[in-house]
């Protein structure tokens, strides 16, 4: 098995560097024939992608302990579930995935582009190609998965513990990788346009929606990252500002700002370079983060401990950006568009204010990222930057952001109406302040939390009350009522719909960061403690021995003021062989408002007396709840709207726009 | 405008150049490597009760080398340098070097039968609580420091220690040469 | 000025009013959250906040607060004890640091040189609206009268309509 896979592997390699010559010669030479056979290779690079994890999957189910990467990996006891997960557990695997799915997205594209492409395409397809190339050169080089052992043990190591403890494991990277290698699309349309010269509108919506299906996917994964963070590691946090999460989180922030900005060129024909340059920041902070987390740079509970790998990313990753800022460069001379701009308190004045605050959060959360890097290299001195500096200088903006949201909607383009905007401002404000005295009156003593839940109340009831109004008015002005209006507004209300799950999130974090309590109580069997205005009692240990673990799990009642029982948590202790320390399962009595959260964290007397820390944690529901909102109100943004036959159709310019315009010229 | 469009390139090539030599200072050490601060400074003092036998002050082994070593019974790098220990310990008991075993969050019981089966010659003290684990900026064990005559440590050795290497550095405070 | 005039004068004014007064409100409420404090903190809450200070030195990101290992419940016992013989965060903070070095605080120290990451939001943001002010400024400038004095060409009657017709329906989906 380990012959077939690194045959297919190489084979894949293959067939991608026959595509990336075929399209960028074809395109030079004008030879469609060519782009055509480089367009067709992409399904056959998919099912050879699909083949080799096929295979690694089943030597993973086989135990084929010859293989190095399984012996290292799996188990004969570790069960199924996680046998098939260890597939992406550790680097050289997740790899195995990486390619995958990037051959998948090279798949989608090739398939979208199979009738009418833009005129860039072909240069597009050659640079996709092109990144497969970088990471199949990878996994056929330092990073084989497939390596064999001369001689295979008789069991593996099986996972690292951390990784088969939660089902969590088999969502969080998936979603992950699909939101970070998804940027390849829009980054190779990005150059393509600037190799093809084309400045043109074109591509802004080819882009656009391949990157919203790519934030919503990115959005998903985070989000379910820090789900498994809280619901597994036992410290009752969700985000430890750790390099790896940092560097996940810039391209999300990166990829937001395009998508506002992007609709200033849709509309106004302006910040075409500057969009370009988002797409491409993006993509070359995804490739950072990935020389971050598998290079071995910075110490993060993330990393792979791969260091052969790292050199061949830092060159990728300078290949990025000298080509991707290259060429801008090289375009910006042709690329400026002279623009005018009536008022600057317009939703135009607005986007460049989210620009500027997105992109500000970017670049103080990588400087902080990279800063121990930076200090060590100058002076030779070893820092830490953490969690306190993140939040305290990250909180600043985050408010802001927050005053913006609920403020720009209500602007309209090119100029605003003052006593219009106030008039619809008058709700939200009024909501908004209602709720900061309804915080200061419940005794949250945070200035920046009091504010906070103000700020996210305006993002909330501006967003609402927006939707409502274009319900009311779409529903007189057209027939089909109500849903008409929805589905003709669709991009602005889906964009509201983010905005409510963004004020969701911001609540939950606010919520969770400045009013959450805990204690750490060590209690003997039968022995009980208050917290949070609960009683808690220790009730007892219980052992059981897996295949390939030990449980210990520990068994606390619930019980409410009034006395009655409310129910009881579970925290384990779990024992596994390869690990010298045990692992901690927490247990979460989750609730609407607040979770009641407790982790064991040593045993004595053979369970006569634990050590627990017990948390309450308002809101972190509200969090993932809210981050599930934005990613379906960014899916509802993306859905194709019903094609209309009409020239030069498809590239999503507004069906009004068009009409008007064929209208206006037939005269 | 050609020149300009050269003025840019230039500024996006040296951008790059920064980015890249930075990171590369970045790929050439391990990043779970600590430089202690201990190096060179005053041993914190501790005063620790053995397994078996009366306490141990460090201030009073002043005028001896005195070789620290931090280990636990359920640490299994601690057995690699087990040997080393011993021999260290053998080849110098009589010309002025102590060995010391400093026990970390461990129980006593398991302490004592690790040092009954292994066969540990050297006293070996307690940290319950992890004080002087502390005091002495612990990550993890095995962890040995070596400190001189004058009570300054001069060596911190993260991970299993070579007996050639705890023999040679011995010999040079003794000022003997080595044999 | 009539009565009626003077009524639609104050109700268009009202919305404005109204926000100003929610805005003065909020301002108010933080104000005094801000003024208020909060109570002293007990004993636990002290270790936590130094605890929250310091880096778990065998986590990979934790606070010695959050962290569950073992060395961070010792640091964290011993944290109290030195609270309870009187020293203050600082000092405590500064036991640390000779012992683990700088890397053991969860922040930089704010002397020498990583004093510079303290500056660096501040720096940051004010690049950013600079270059926010100075675009915006570029884009408000009017734009400059065509040198060769054809424009395109002016639009019919019937194209007049047809533009109006297409804005308002334009102006139906968003507020304009």
């Amino acid at each position: 098995m380990s012959q077939l896979g690194t045959y297919l592997l190489l084979f894949g390699l293959a067939v991608s560097g026959y595509g990336l010559v075929a399209a960028a010669v074809g395109a030079k030479t004008g030879r469609p024939a060519l782009v055509e056979s480089a367009r067709r290779c992409a399904f056959g690079l998919f099912a050879t992608m699909a083949a080799a994890c096929a295979t690694m999957l089943a030597a993973l189910l086989t135990n084929d302990f010859a293989i190095r990467y399984v012996a290292d990996n799996s188990a004969r006891e570790t069960p199924t579930f996680f046998k098939a997960l260890s597939l992406w557990a550790a680097d050289d695997g997740s790899l195995l995935l990486w390619n995958l799915i990037l051959a998948g997205y090279i798949a989608a594209v090739a398939l979208r582009f199979r009738r009418d492409r833009p005129p860039m395409f072909p240069y597009a397809l050659s640079v996709l190609f092109g990144v497969q190339v970088f990471y199949l050169v990878l996994i056929n080089g330092p990073a084989r998965p497939f390596a064999s052992l001369a001689n295979p043990p008789a069991d593996g190591r099986g996972p690292a513990p951390l990784l088969q403890n939660h089902p969590l494991m088999a969502v969080h990277p998936p979603f992950l990788y699909l939101g970070f290698i998804g940027f390849t699309v829009p980054f190779a349309f990005g150059v393509a346009a600037l190799l093809a010269g084309q400045g043109s509108d074109q591509w802004v919506s080819v882009i656009r929606r391949w990157t919203l299906v790519v934030w919503c996917f990115l959005t998903v994964g985070l989000v379910l990252g820090a789900l498994w963070s809280y619901s597994v590691l036992g410290w009752g946090g969700y985000w430890a500002w750790d390099p790896v999460e940092n560097v996940a989180l810039l391209p999300w922030l990166m990829s937001t700002a395009f998508l506002h900005s992007v609709m200033l060129q849709e509309r106004r024909g302006m910040a075409r370079l500057w969009n370009i340059a988002l797409v491409i920041g993006a993509f070359a902070l995804m490739t950072f983060g990935t020389f971050l987390t598998r290079g071995n740079v910075l110490s993060s509970v993330h990393a792979f401990a791969q260091t052969s790998v790292g050199p061949a990313y830092l060159a990728f990753l300078a290949l990025v950006l000298l080509a991707g800022f290259g060429l801008v460069a090289w375009r910006l001379p042709e690329l400026r568009a002279p623009a005018n701009l009536t008022s600057a308190i317009s939703r135009e004045g607005a986007f460049v204010a989210n620009n500027v605050l997105l992109l500000a959060a970017t670049a103080i959360i990588l400087l902080g990222t990279i800063f121990p890097l930076v200090v060590e290299a100058l002076s030779g001195q070893q820092v830490t930057v953490g969690g306190p500096y993140f939040r305290s200088s990250v909180a600043p903006v985050f408010l802001l952001i927050l005053l913006l949201a609920g403020t720009a909607p209500l602007l309209p383009w090119r100029a605003t109406n003052r006593s219009r905007a106030l008039r619809r401002l008058r709700v939200p404000a009024a909501a908004a302040a209602a709720v900061m005295i309804a915080a200061a009156w419940a005794g949250v003593h945070q200035v920046a939390a009091v504010a906070g839940f103000g700020l996210a109340t305006l993002v909330f009831v501006t967003s609402g009350q927006e939707i409502l109004s274009g319900l009311a008015i779409g529903r007189r002005g057209t027939r089909g009522g109500a849903v008409r209006a929805l589905a003709r507004g669709r991009r602005r209300h889906a964009g509201l719909v983010v905005h409510m799950g963004l004020a969701l999130v911001a609540a939950g974090i606010i919520a969770s960061s400045s009013l959450a309590q805990q204690a750490q109580v060590t209690l003997t069997t039968g022995q009980s403690t208050v917290f949070a205005g609960q009683k808690l009692r220790y009730q007892g240990l219980h052992a059981q021995r897996e295949p390939q673990r030990i449980v210990f799990t520990t068994t606390v009642a619930v019980m409410n003021p009034g006395g009655g029982a409310a129910g009881t948590l579970d925290p384990r202790m779990n024992l596994y062989p390869a690990a010298t320390a045990p692992i901690g399962s927490p247990s979460i009595r989750r609730g609407i408002v607040w979770d009641l959260y407790a982790s064991v964290i040593s045993l004595q007397d053979n369970g006569g007396s634990a050590t627990f820390r017990f948390y309450h944690n308002p809101g972190v529901n509200w969090l993932w709840f809210g981050g599930l909102v934005m990613a379906l109100g960014g899916a509802a943004a993306a859905w194709p709207a019903r094609r209309r036959r009409g020239p030069g159709d498809d590239h999503g310019t507004s069906a009004l726009r068009r009409r008007t315009a064929v209208e206006v010229g037939a005269r | 405008m050609t020149s300009r469009r050269t003025r840019l390139l230039a500024g996006v090539v040296a951008a790059v150049a920064a980015i890249v030599a930075l990171l590369m200072t970045g790929l050439g050490r391990d990043p779970s490597v600590f430089a202690s601060p201990l190096v060179g400074r005053a041993a914190p003092n501790f005063t620790l009760p053995q397994l078996d036998g009366p306490p141990v002050t460090l201030a009073k082994l002043r005028g001896q080398v005195v070789v620290i070593n931090f280990w636990a019974s359920w640490c299994t790098e601690c057995q690699v340098e087990q040997a080393a220990l011993d021999q260290t310990w053998q080849q110098f008991q009589d010309s002025g070097v102590v060995v010391l075993g400093v026990d970390f969050q461990d129980a006593i019981g398991a302490a004592r039968s690790y040092v009954r089966t292994d066969g540990l010659t050297y006293p070996v003290v307690e940290d319950a609580g992890s004080k002087t684990a502390l005091a002495y900026g612990l990550r993890g064990v095995p962890e040995t420091f070596v400190v001189n005559r004058y009570g300054r440590i001069v060596k911190h050795v993260i991970g299993p220690v070579g007996a050639t290497a705890l023999a040679s550095e011995i010999n040079s405070m003794l000022g003997t040469r080595a044999q | 000025m009539n009565a009626a005039g003077t009524l639609r004068g104050a109700r268009a004014s009202l919305p404005g009013l109204l926000v100003v007064a929610a805005l003065a409100a909020g301002l108010a409420t933080l104000a005094i959250v801000a003024v208020s404090g909060h109570p002293p903190p007990s004993q636990a809450q002290r270790v936590q906040q130094i605890a929250a200070g310091l880096h778990c030195p065998i986590c990979k990101d934790l606070s010695v607060a959050d962290s569950p290992a073992p060395l961070a419940q010792q640091m964290r016992q011993e944290i109290a004890q030195e609270i309870r013989a009187g020293e203050s965060a600082a000092q405590i903070r500064a036991g640390f640091v000779a012992a683990y070095g700088d890397s053991v605080l969860m922040s930089p120290p704010r002397q020498g040189v990583t004093a510079a990451v303290y500056y660096l939001p501040v720096l940051v943001l004010a690049a950013g609206l600079i270059t926010a002010f100075l675009l915006l400024r570029r884009w408000l400038r009017p734009p400059q009268p065509d040198p060769l004095g054809a424009g395109p060409p002016p639009l019919s009657a019937s194209q007049r309509r047809a533009v109006a017709r297409a804005v308002a329906q334009l102006g139906e989906e968003e507020p304009e």
